[in-house]
């Protein structure tokens, strides 16, 4: 993790980078459990997991909110491929 | 004969996200090769010549801007699609990664359905196998 800068200015650009990473790895290994690619896992375990990765997706929420203004976003986001919907049409 | 795998290149310095990328994508039938900054990620693009890219944009060496900017300007590469999964605020970032020739543009966490719809995507256009209805 790199040094916290010191102007407020940079602050939210620092906390957008090192929070969404170490979530998106919490995210990635989350669901590589869940879905059995590293193994099979008992209920209980699958449980646990689910639990967690509820607990990620209200952080990315509350950071979605409080860096980039977006209220909260949809388990399957699409609004972020416009490009791609551009190229459609 | 074997059929040929989509080759994505995976541009990020956080080595974790990297691996993580690397057994969701193989999971769904990819090769995936890796690239841990900007200097790398270019050899990485004319040497390998990938089918898609997934780039960070703060990474080591020159940001993923740089990245884009450079395969812009060679015309042998030029036509790779380009995803952009970043850490970034959106402000100053999205719209500016769009305008540079990214064809998607995600902050992460990203929903691998998401992931896996967009590079689906964007390999069909890329072929020319997207109909205008689709």
């Amino acid at each position: 993790m790199t040094t916290p800068p010191q102007p407020s200015s940079n602050l939210s650009a620092y906390l957008s980078h090192e929070l969404r990473n170490a979530l998106a790895c919490i995210h990635q290994f989350g669901n590589i459990l869940l879905e059995g690619l590293a193994g099979e896992l008992t209920g209980e375990q699958r449980e646990y997991v689910g639990i967690m990765l509820q607990n990620s997706s209200k952080i990315r929420s509350v950071l979605d909110g409080a860096l980039d203004g977006v209220p909260g976003r949809p388990e399957k986001s699409t609004n972020k491929i416009e490009r791609i919907s551009k190229l459609e049409t | 004969m074997a059929k040929t795998k989509t080759r994505i290149l995976v541009v990020d310095d956080n080595p974790t996200i990297r691996k993580g990328l690397g057994v969701r994508l193989r999971a769904n039938d990819y090769e995936v090769l890796f690239a841990e900054d900007a200097i790398s990620a270019t050899a990485a693009l004319v040497v390998e010549k990938p089918d898609l890219v997934i780039l960070d944009l703060g990474l080591p060496g020159g940001d993923g801007f740089v990245v884009m900017e450079r395969l812009q300007r060679n015309d042998r590469l030029s036509s790779i699609p380009v995803i952009v999964l970043t850490g970034r605020e959106l402000a100053g970032n999205r719209d500016r990664a769009l305008q540079s020739g990214a064809t998607a543009f995600f902050q992460k966490p990203v929903e691998d359905s998401t992931l896996l719809f967009a590079i689906k995507k964007a390999l069909d256009l890329s072929r020319g196998e997207l109909r205008f209805d689709q």
